[in-house]
């Protein structure tokens, strides 16, 4: 008793809607464009060069590791994707003016512009 | 149906949220006392309890009976609100907007530079400014109103305040007197109403304004 | 006088178990259900509600909490969203078994992933072999009122069986919209006092959840099975008496929207259903004769009241906002009771389901055209195509 029995269809998740699979997600080290919290800031960490000792206290306290101290040129840099203006590391600063906060307006870069928050 | 005027105002996780809130409440409070039919609700699902995230919260106005209440988000905003001026970096605010809206933010930046941020801008119909910060001085954070307890700090008491009045002033969609019986803090309202900045841009699309002359009018 | 007023489903909530004078609260915090317990912490701060407020760690604490306050002889009442109602997943079964007619309001929630505040049935749909009452309401003021009738139903002598009342997280239970509160000479006269059969006492010692044999296991199970078959008729004689006393009247299981000459049907639950009358209002305008059916009780499902609303439709799309995995219709769980519920007549219509609401989306007036266009073609070439189609997908 043969009788076309309905189908199960198909389901064509649009690709710029695809989740990652068992939404497992690179860590943000570095740089990770699933997470986009950057646009939580009202204020960006802006290192002086010259006043800065190096102590990498700024680099272990970012809660979100958004500084990164390159070896070469013992410098410390400034990921933006993902700080959220928290200042912690303005905080931890113990040099006088080595590190701060600067209103996110006064830069040109870092827009993000999300369709939807994060 | 009655045309359904979608107020999308723009805020901050905890620190902000209280304040967008009564943007809201103050808006739909004022609507009402007009006579119009008025939806006010938090979008839930922005998780406001993250300090800074960005939250939205949503009023809807009708000369009617609102039936698409459980559409639960405003796809198509006529006047967006922004209380803190970041997020203009943040978000793309304009998204959904039909050409002719309205653009009010917080912020003491000229419009031009705020305009810098969106390459969407010639959907807009009108942008204007209040420095609400340097008004009151004042982000009021109460936590407990989100999740139905009482805000019991009073509504309108700090931002807010000069931000409806700025509303009130820019579209003209209520009345500066209704909002003087429900705000906290009225000088403040009253000042956002007299010291909002506004520019107009292709007029035919401009909505009809109330009120009397203040700030500059610059039509590009 | 009964005043209106505009409140979340949270706060309704809050309201009814407040009517329902009720004796022990547990909570515990998880949102969205957790506003009702904010303002039930509120009332009993402010003298409002005498009632015991503890709060539990954990969801499975607060469902074993409350079942011992009814084992006891209280009127106990929880509640709780997403996860947070499958932590708690070990205690629904002794307590339906126990009998205890505790009420448990849930505020929907996805469950994890995403976790997120909106809305899918999912975690209340996966107890409903527990053996609980659960039903579903559409707006805050079915939230009051379901709050109510729960308990009487639950609580009459006939049933004795605990109840879930649920609500979309987030579109009823955060947004707010008129809310006639009942006032306490009506409440009364609707809802008796809780009676317990055999509470704990010292007085009348009783074991509660001794260990039975395996023999009398499935007499057991049979004659929970026999409540079942009872409690359809408390449910339509307290929605009656419902209606009598607060003026507001619901069709005890499926309310019928322009059914009654429809070809094409939304079967649908919740706050979705809102959206749905528009669309079926704007459809017959088109000329398109749409109808809705929305369920109001998942248990007991009224198999017949379904079978003679519904049997007369030529095709019904189940709107699910819920999911069940690798089920035999490879998408949600309401349409497999449904085509159940229409198996056995002559002229049985087509059936399929559409996936939407889901993540606690909205499900936008356009939606329904389409799927109204889906059915519309099922009724032209006279078949089913596909079981389910995902909305957007």
């Amino acid at each position: 008793m043969a009788k076309a029995l309905p189908g199960y269809g198909t389901i064509d998740v649009p690709k710029d809607r695809v989740v990652p699979f068992g939404a497992v997600t690179p860590a943000p080290v570095g740089t990770q464009p699933l997470f986009q919290t950057s646009n939580w800031r009202v204020v960006r960490p802006v290192r002086d060069d010259e006043k800065c000792t190096r102590c990498l206290q700024c680099y272990m306290a970012c809660p979100d590791a958004c500084w990164v101290y390159k070896a070469e040129g013992e410098t410390l840099e400034w990921v933006g994707d993902f700080c959220k203006g928290c200042q912690v590391c303005i905080a931890q600063c113990p040099e006088e003016g080595a590190l701060v906060a600067v209103p996110e307006l006064d830069f040109e870069g870092g827009v993000v512009r999300l369709e939807k928050p994060f | 149906m009655a045309k359904v005027h979608e107020i999308t105002v723009w805020a901050r996780g905890v620190l902000m949220d209280k304040e967008g809130r009564d943007v809201i409440n103050l808006f739909a409070k004022a609507a009402q006392m007009d006579g119009k039919h008025a939806q006010a609700f938090d979008n839930y699902e922005d998780l406001p309890d993250r300090v800074l995230v960005t939250v939205r919260k949503y009023v809807r106005l009708s000369d009617e009976e609102i039936t698409h209440k459980y559409v639960y988000t405003n796809d198509k905003p006529e006047v967006v609100v922004i209380c803190e001026a970041t997020i203009v970096k943040g978000i793309d605010i304009l998204r959904g907007m039909e050409p002719g809206g309205t653009l009010i933010i917080n912020t003491n930046r000229s419009i031009d530079d705020m305009l810098k941020f969106i390459p969407n801008a010639g959907l807009l119909g009108t942008v204007a400014t209040v420095d609400a910060d340097a008004i009151t001085g004042v982000r009021t954070v109460d936590f407990s109103g989100s999740e139905g307890g009482v805000d019991a700090s009073g509504i309108g008491k700090g931002i807010a305040a000069p931000i409806v009045g700025a509303i009130a002033k820019v579209t003209g969609l209520i009345k500066k007197e209704h909002l003087a019986k429900v705000v906290s803090d009225v000088s403040g309202m009253e000042r956002g109403y007299n010291e909002v900045k506004i520019k107009h841009f292709n007029a035919s699309a401009v909505p009809e304004l109330v009120g009397g002359a203040a700030g500059s009018k610059l039509k590009k | 006088m009964a005043k209106e007023s505009m409140m979340t489903g949270c706060r309704a909530a809050a309201e009814g178990a407040k009517a329902a004078e009720v004796e022990v609260i547990c909570s515990y915090p998880i949102r969205p259900y957790t506003a009702i317990m904010m303002e039930l912490a509120k009332m009993v701060a402010n003298g409002e509600l005498n009632a015991e407020f503890i709060h539990g760690e954990g969801e499975h604490a607060q469902v074993s909490v409350v079942l011992g306050a009814s084992a006891a002889g209280a009127r106990a009442y929880t509640g709780s969203s997403g996860v947070g109602v499958t932590y708690a997943m070990e205690v629904y079964s002794p307590m339906a078994g126990g009998r205890y007619p505790v009420q448990m309001s849930i505020a929907d929630r996805t469950l994890d992933p995403p976790g997120d505040f909106g809305s899918e049935h999912t975690d209340a749909m996966s107890t409903r072999d527990q053996g609980w009452l659960l039903g579903w309401a559409a707006t805050p003021q079915e939230v009051y009122d379901n709050t109510l009738m729960s308990y009487r139903i639950g609580e009459d002598h006939r049933v004795m069986l605990p109840q879930m009342v649920c609500q979309d997280g987030y579109f009823i239970s955060h947004i707010p919209d008129k809310v006639t509160i009942g006032e306490v000479s009506q409440v009364k006269e609707f809802l008796p006092p809780y009676r317990p059969i055999h509470p704990l006492s010292l007085t009348n010692p009783v074991s509660h959840g001794p260990q039975i044999r395996p023999d009398q296991g499935a007499p057991m199970d049979a004659m929970r099975a026999q409540t079942f078959l009872a409690v359809p008729k408390v449910i339509e004689e307290a929605t009656a008496d419902f209606a009598r006393i607060f003026g507001r009247k619901y069709d005890p299981f499926v309310e019928q929207y322009k059914l009654e000459d429809a070809e094409i049907a939304f079967f649908i639950m919740g706050a979705h259903s809102n959206t749905a009358r528009t669309a079926v209002d704007k459809l017959r305008k088109e000329g398109v004769k749409a109808g809705m059916a929305r369920l109001r009780w998942v248990r007991p499902w009224p198999t017949h009241q379904l079978a003679e609303a519904l049997g007369h439709v030529k095709a019904v799309g189940v709107i699910e906002t819920s999911t069940s995995y690798g089920s035999a219709m490879r998408g949600g769980n309401l349409i497999h009771e449904l085509r159940a519920s229409l198996y056995d007549l002559d002229d049985r219509p087509l059936v399929t389901s559409f996936m939407g609401g889901l993540g606690g989306e909205t499900i936008w007036p356009a939606d329904f055209d389409y799927m109204a266009g889906v059915l519309t073609k099922m009724v032209k070439e006279k078949r089913t195509d596909r079981y389910v189609y995902w909305l957007g997908m």
